[in-house]
């Protein structure tokens, strides 16, 4: 029976030592006479989600059943299209190992054999190389394949693959060094509120009362107020350019996700580097929106920017400091976080770099810390952001 | 205690073992799936055939979760202390007397087993999912003005149902048997019409299926569920239509179809007529 349970777990069904418990609970009491009611126990114990259905009924097929393997050898054209191998050649290419003239060349067989090699490799450190694949294999992945002749990474800047695989959560966190578990980091995300008085007056403040009525001589007065609601307004800045975010685009992916899952009031801007003057509403960043559109949003919102906070002090410090060509800002960068710390008191900066690379990394880092809160991309430094964001927010949420 | 069904419900064999697989575990069972799929109507079937009492909430947005396990009636009180209870047979001094309670607070202290049904939870904000959990999990809750434990005397039937407007909690899902009732294949419809119109015919039934879930295939916005198939046949017996008619002539077509785009999609008037 654990074997079965293992093998649930690696379909990427989510099981925890509770449900097994409780299985066993459930067999004990012969609550599965015969194969019939054994699936329906078993899914109603181990599956909680609909998306799970497929992937359990086909272990179970595969358990009790003995219908071939639930994993069986991928086609190359699925691998080719799948998250394992695309994941991988995202990182050859990020870590320079592959260059866009390889790709042009090799074709897919090349490359193919590459990704099984690399896998090889790995498999003595971490022995989950086999899992990759066969995990890949099973599921169906999300998108149709290649296009054209050429692979899809190839071509497309990494920020597009970072937008399009967005929404994308069927796989298990595949890499190891990845700081956050999506799990913790919604619990953590749904702390975030914003009390508000809201709706009609329907509260009866208990104390207030008293002590008017006490005042009236004993003639009750009755108190009512509005009710503390939940209502967050959140808005995420998003630095989605540059060279220097590319390598942490799956934390910020990760993040990004979580934090579109968690809230329904969210509004999402682009910026490249540093802010001036502008945010943009598409990632491409096409769309400008108006800095008095994003202003006006009012000291209530929750501001988040998401970005590494490393450029050239120059970026930062200067007038026309834009890398940008075409940005003919004057009023250097700085300037503009400030006025946008004025508008969003409520505040804080996410850096992917891990917080004690910022002394190493740029000096722009600590400026732009002593604008904004700052706190690191792991689940620690969101915990701590959240919080400070919670404990500023209560001052404004009152007013 | 053994649920099999009632002669007024369609029961898939596979939900009746769900039902009873939840009850002798003592877990909420958690019920997702298209509206008009019977989500609701299971927990009143459950508490006919098992004569049970219900208890049922409906779940507003509003909810914060305590007031389905009691009120504290504060006012009631200050009223009374002030200008007395007079024939009320209420004491002020005593507190138990300003307490309501909310349909888990009733199906927890009631002697008898009861099925508390928790409609369309999904409608709550996630706070209040995460304050029943605790409730539901431990069959206990705590009145925090006096700091007293209600314990369930006997651990009611839950069975609580989401139209998944909104993701629940994982935690929420975990404490829950979760299971999702796909819409009835043809097969099962020719059950479920037939146990609430038996006399039927069966030609009429045919065709009326027919017509009915090649509307479903077409993407109106609201689908026709169950219950608008029943109120439709319903309404063509009551004309005493022989016929459901085909095509754009399907009779009654407001009882299917409910939203005006659909409608007018139906009727086949193109987009840039509609207003």
């Amino acid at each position: 029976m654990i074997g079965f349970v293992y093998q649930l777990r690696e379909a990427g069904i989510p099981v925890s030592v509770q449900y097994i418990l409780e299985f066993y609970r459930a067999l004990q009491q012969g609550l599965a006479p015969d194969l019939d009611r054994l699936f329906l126990l078993s899914r109603l114990v181990f599956v909680k989600r609909v998306e799970h259905y497929d992937a359990f009924e086909q272990v179970f097929a595969s358990f009790f059943l003995g219908k071939g393997p639930a994993s069986p050898m991928p086609h190359w054209e699925d691998l080719v299209a799948g998250k394992p191998f695309q994941e991988w050649l995202q990182r050859q290419v990020e870590q320079g190992l592959l260059t866009p003239d390889d790709l042009r060349q090799f074709d897919t067989e090349e490359l193919l054999s590459r990704f099984w090699e690399t896998l090889l490799a790995q498999e003595g450190e971490h022995h989950g190389g086999n899992r990759w694949i066969g995990t890949g294999g099973r599921s169906p992945f999300g998108h149709g394949g290649r296009a054209g002749g050429g692979i899809r990474v190839h071509g497309r800047g990494l920020h597009g693959t970072a937008q399009k695989v967005i929404g994308e959560r069927r796989f298990v966190n595949y890499s190891e060094q990845s700081t956050l578990a999506t799990e913790n980091l919604r619990q953590v995300l749904a702390s975030m509120k914003s009390l508000r008085p809201a709706g009609p007056e329907t509260e009866l403040d208990v104390d207030e009362t008293i002590a008017r009525t006490a005042k009236n001589g004993g003639e009750i007065e009755l108190i009512f107020r509005r009710e503390l609601r939940n209502k967050l307004k959140l808005i995420v800045l998003l630095d989605n350019g540059g060279y220097s975010m590319t390598p942490h685009i799956p934390l910020v992916k990760t993040v990004f996700n979580k934090i579109r899952d968690s809230f329904q009031d969210v509004r999402y801007y682009y910026f490249h580097n540093c802010i001036y003057g502008r945010v943009y509403k598409d990632p491409p960043r096409r769309e400008p929106l108006k800095w008095e559109t994003l202003a006006s949003h009012g000291p209530k919102t929750r501001l988040v920017i998401i970005g590494d906070a490393n450029m050239a002090p120059i970026e930062l410090m200067a007038s026309y400091g834009s890398i940008d060509m075409a940005n003919m800002e004057r009023r250097p960068a700085r300037d503009w976080l400030l006025e946008l710390k004025q508008a969003f008191p409520v505040s804080v900066w996410l850096n992917p770099l891990v917080q004690k690379q910022w002394k190493y990394e740029s000096p722009t880092i600590d400026q732009i810390g002593r604008i904004f809160h700052m706190e690191d991309l792991t689940l620690a430094g969101i915990k701590q952001a959240v919080e400070y964001l919670n404990l500023q927010g209560k001052t404004h949420d009152r007013q | 205690m053994k649920f099999e069904g009632t002669e007024r419900y369609y029961l898939n064999p596979e939900l009746k073992g769900i039902v009873n697989i939840a009850m002798a575990m003592e877990k909420p069972l958690l019920l997702t799936g298209e509206a008009g799929t019977g989500k609701t109507q299971l927990a009143f079937e459950i508490a006919r055939a098992l004569d049970l009492r219900m208890e049922e909430a409906r779940c507003k947005s509003t909810f914060k979760g305590e007031e389905l396990c009691y009120v504290y009636d504060t006012v009631l009180r200050l009223n009374d202390s002030r200008f007395g209870s007079g024939e009320t047979g209420r004491n002020v001094n005593d507190i138990w007397d300003y307490l309501r309670f909310g349909p888990i607070g009733r199906a927890f202290l009631a002697e008898d087993r009861r099925v508390l049904l928790l409609d369309e939870i999904d409608k709550t904000d996630s706070d209040t999912q995460d304050n029943l959990l605790d409730v539901l999990e431990d069959g206990a809750f705590i009145i925090r003005e006096i700091n007293h434990k209600v314990a369930a005397n006997r651990r009611p039937v839950i069975v609580i149902t989401s139209n998944a407007k909104r993701e629940l909690s994982d935690p929420f899902l975990r404490r829950c048997f979760c299971h999702y009732i796909p819409f009835p294949s043809y097969e099962e419809m020719v059950k479920i019409v037939k146990l609430h119109y038996p006399d039927i015919h069966e030609g009429f039934l045919e065709a009326s299926l027919t017509s009915f879930y090649r509307l479903r295939e077409q993407d109106f916005e609201k689908p026709p569920a169950t219950a608008e198939l029943l109120d439709w046949i319903g309404a063509m017996r009551a004309d005493g239509l022989q016929a459901p008619g085909a095509g754009k002539e399907t009779t009654h077509i407001g009882t299917l179809l409910k939203r005006t785009q659909d409608l007018l999609k139906f009727k086949g008037v193109r987009k840039a007529m509609r207003f």
